[in-house]
C-alpha cells in the first residue's frame, strides 16, 4: 500500500527501466548473431535489423493498416469496459442475475470467438462493427471478473459503518464500493489492454480488407515473413503503450497508493474566523 | 442544543442461527443516559457489547425491547447517534481531512463549512499538518484520534465508542484518557464507552455498567464518586482503588458463583 514499494511501483525510473532494456538488447543481439551465423533464410526467421528495415521501408502501408486496427482496439476495449462494468454491477447487486446470467457468460467464454466471426459478419455486414464486437468479446470476461471481485472486496463492517452514517445506496456505491474496487478494476483494465490487441488482430482474419491482422494474414500466405514480423513488432509496441497508459491512469486515480503527482499537490488552508466560531459552537449545536 | 436522553429498556437481541434456535447475545439490558453523561460498559469478550451498540445505532433490530432518544424510538433508524466502531475504519483512499468530514458529506451538508470546522479542530486532535495525509501515513494513535474527530464532526449528542483505544499501547492510552476526558467536557456530548480495562472505565466515567458473560445482562452499576475534573493523580487514591475493586468484583461474580456451586 505504501510508496515504499519501489519495485512494484517504479519510482526510480532510470534504474527500473535500464534492466529490461538491457536484457532486450542482449536478446536482440543474440538473435541477430544467430540468424547471421547460421544464414537462416529471411522467410523462415528474419533478423531484427531486417524487421526494423521493413518497418521503415513499409511505414506508409503499415501505419495505414495500424490506424484501422487501432480504432478497433480502442472501440472494442471501451465497449468491453462499458458492458463489463454494467454486468458486474448487475451481478453484485442481483442474486437472481448472478445465478441466471453468470453461468451463461462463463459458458460463452468457451466458444472460440473466431468461429462466430462469420456469423457476426452476416448480422452486421462488412464493416467495423463485427470486428469491434469480437475485440470486446475477447476482452470483456477478465474485465468483468475483476470488476466483480473488486466491487465485492468490501468488508461488511465498512458497509455497516456507512449505514450508521445514514448513507443511501448510491452513496455506498460511489463513495465506498467503487473506490474500494479500484485496485481490482485497474488490474482488469490492464489485462484487457493486451486482450483487446489480440482480439482486434484476429478479428481481421475474417471478412476484413484492412488492418494489421489482415495484413499479417496476407503476408503469411505470401510468405513475406519479414513484414509479418514487422506488423507483430508494431502491434507489440501498441500493446505496451496501451498497457503503460492504463498504468498512468491508475497512478493518477489512486494517489493514496502511488503518491500525489507533483502538479496536484494542493496545500489547503482554512482560517476564516467564522470556522473558529463554528468549531466553538459545535459543542452546543449537536442534534 | 437538544441535550438528548437515551433510554434502553428490556432489550433482548438474538442472532438468527442456521436452522436451529439462534444465539441470544443480549438477554435483558436496561440503561438510561442523562445528557452529558460519560458511562462505560465493561464486560468479558463476546458478551454482546458491540451488539448492543449496533442496536442503538439502528443497524440491528432487537428481538424485543425499546431504544428511545428523547422519548422517540430509534430502533432500526441509523444516523441518530454517532458511532465509532471497534476498528477505526478510515477510508484509505481519502485524506485525513476527507475522512473526518465524511459524516457531514453523506448528510449532504455544505462541504466547505465542514472542512473549515475540521481544520480548526485538527490541532485539538493532534492531527495538525496531517490534513492532506492518507491514513497509511498515520500512527495507530493518530488513526484513532482521526476516527474520533470524524465521530465528533457527525454532530450527534450521543456518541458510542467501541473500544476506541483498544489498539494502543499503555503509554499512549494513558495520555489519550486525559485527552478523551477533555474532549468530552469540551464538546459536552453524552458518551458510552466500551472497554475491557477497569482502570480506563473508572477513570473516565460517571458510571460503570458491568456486563455479564453472554447472554448479556447488566451485572451491576458502579457510580464513580470522583470529582468530575479529575487529574491523573486520582488513580492513586483509595477511592479509585475501591471503585476498581467493585468493578472487578462484579466482573468476576459469575465465576465465583460457579465455583461456589461446585
Ligand atoms: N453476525 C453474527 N451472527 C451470529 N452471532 C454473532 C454475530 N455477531 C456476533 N455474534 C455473537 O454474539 C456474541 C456477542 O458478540 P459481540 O460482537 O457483541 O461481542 P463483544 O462483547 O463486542 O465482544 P468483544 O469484547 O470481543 O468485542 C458473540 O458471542 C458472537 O458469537
Ligand atoms: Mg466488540
Amino acid at each position: 500500500m505504501s510508496r515504499r514499494n519501489a519495485s512494484l511501483h517504479p519510482g526510480s525510473r532510470t534504474k527500473d527501466v535500464a534492466a529490461p532494456v538491457l536484457l532486450m538488447l542482449l536478446i536482440l543481439a543474440a538473435w541477430e548473431a544467430l540468424v547471421r551465423i547460421f544464414a537462416v533464410p529471411t522467410f523462415v526467421v528474419p533478423a531484427p535489423s531486417e524487421i526494423l528495415a521493413q518497418i521503415y521501408l513499409e511505414r506508409a502501408m503499415i501505419f495505414g493498416h495500424l490506424q484501422v486496427t487501432l480504432f478497433e482496439i480502442v472501440a472494442g476495449y471501451l465497449l468491453a469496459c462499458v458492458v463489463g462494468f454494467g454486468l458486474s454491477v448487475a451481478i453484485v447487486y442481483s442474486k437472481a442475475f448472478r445465478r441466471g446470467v453468470l453461468p451463461l457468460i462463463v459458458a460463452a467464454q468457451t466458444i472460440p470467438v473466431i468461429a462466430i466471426a462469420p456469423i457476426l459478419v452476416i448480422w452486421f455486414g462488412y464493416n467495423d462493427v463485427p470486428r469491434i464486437i469480437i475485440t470486446a468479446l475477447v476482452a470483456f470476461f477478465p474485465l468483468t471478473v475483476s470488476f466483480v471481485t473488486g466491487l465485492e472486496s468490501l468488508e461488511s463492517e465498512l458497509i455497516n459503518f456507512f449505514r450508521s452514517l445514514n448513507a443511501n445506496g448510491l452513496q455506498i456505491f460511489l463513495k465506498l464500493r467503487l473506490p474500494a474496487a479500484l485496485p481490482n478494476i485497474f488490474a482488469g483494465l490492464k489485462v484487457a489492454t493486451t486482450l483487446a490487441v489480440i482480439g482486434a488482430t484476429i478479428s481481421e482474419w475474417v471478412g476484413a480488407s484492412a488492418g494489421l491482422g489482415y495484413l499479417m494474414a496476407q503476408d503469411t500466405q505470401q510468405i513475406n515473413t519479414a513484414r509479418v514480423f514487422a506488423s507483430l513488432v508494431v502491434l507489440g509496441t501498441v500493446g505496451i503503450l496501451f498497457f503503460a497508459f492504463i498504468g498512468l491512469l491508475q497512478r493518477f486515480f489512486m494517489p493514496w497508493v502511488y503518491g500525489r503527482p507533483r502538479f496536484l499537490a494542493r496545500p489547503r488552508r482554512a482560517s476564516p474566523a467564522a470556522a473558529t466560531m463554528r468549531a466553538k459552537q459545535i459543542g452546543t449545536s449537536a442534534r | 442544543m437538544a441535550q438528548a436522553r437515551l433510554d434502553i429498556a428490556n432489550l433482548r437481541v438474538t442472532y438468527a442461527g442456521n436452522g436451529q434456535a439462534g444465539v441470544t447475545a443480549i438477554e435483558k439490558v436496561d440503561l438510561t443516559l442523562e445528557p452529558n453523561d460519560f458511562v462505560s460498559l465493561i464486560g468479558p469478550s463476546g458478551c454482546g457489547k458491540s451488539t448492543l451498540f449496533n442496536v442503538i445505532a439502528g443497524l440491528q433490530i432487537p428481538e424485543s425491547g425499546a431504544v428511545a432518544l428523547d422519548g422517540g424510538s430509534i430502533v432500526g433508524r441509523p444516523g441518530c447517534v454517532a458511532y465509532m466502531m471497534q476498528r477505526d475504519l478510515l477510508l484509505p483512499w481519502r485524506t485525513v481531512l476527507e475522512n473526518v468530514t465524511l459524516g457531514p458529506e453523506l448528510a449532504g451538508q455544505p462541504l466547505a463549512r465542514a472542512r473549515d470546522t475540521a481544520m480548526t479542530l485538527l490541532h485539538r486532535f493532534g492531527l495538525e499538518g496531517f490534513e492532506n495525509a492518507y491514513p497509511a501515513a498515520l500512527s495507530g494513535g493518530m488513526r484513532q484520534r482521526a476516527a474520533l474527530l470524524r465521530t465528533i464532526l457527525c454532530e450527534r449528542s450521543v456518541i458510542l465508542l467501541d473500544e476506541p483505544l483498544g489498539a494502543l499501547d499503555a503509554l499512549t492510552r494513558a495520555s489519550m484518557h486525559e485527552w478523551l476526558l477533555g474532549i468530552q467536557r469540551e464538546f459536552q456530548r453524552t458518551m458510552i464507552l466500551i472497554t475491557h480495562d477497569p482502570d480506563e472505565a473508572v477513570y473516565l466515567s460517571d458510571r460503570v455498567y458491568v456486563a455479564s458473560p453472554r447472554p448479556m445482562r447488566i451485572a451491576g452499576i458502579v457510580p464513580i464518586e470522583l470529582p468530575r475534573d479529575r487529574g491523573r493523580d486520582v488513580t492513586l487514591t483509595p477511592e479509585f482503588a475501591e471503585h476498581k475493586r467493585q468493578v472487578l468484583a462484579l466482573l468476576h461474580a459469575p465465576e465465583r458463583a460457579r465455583s461456589a456451586a461446585a
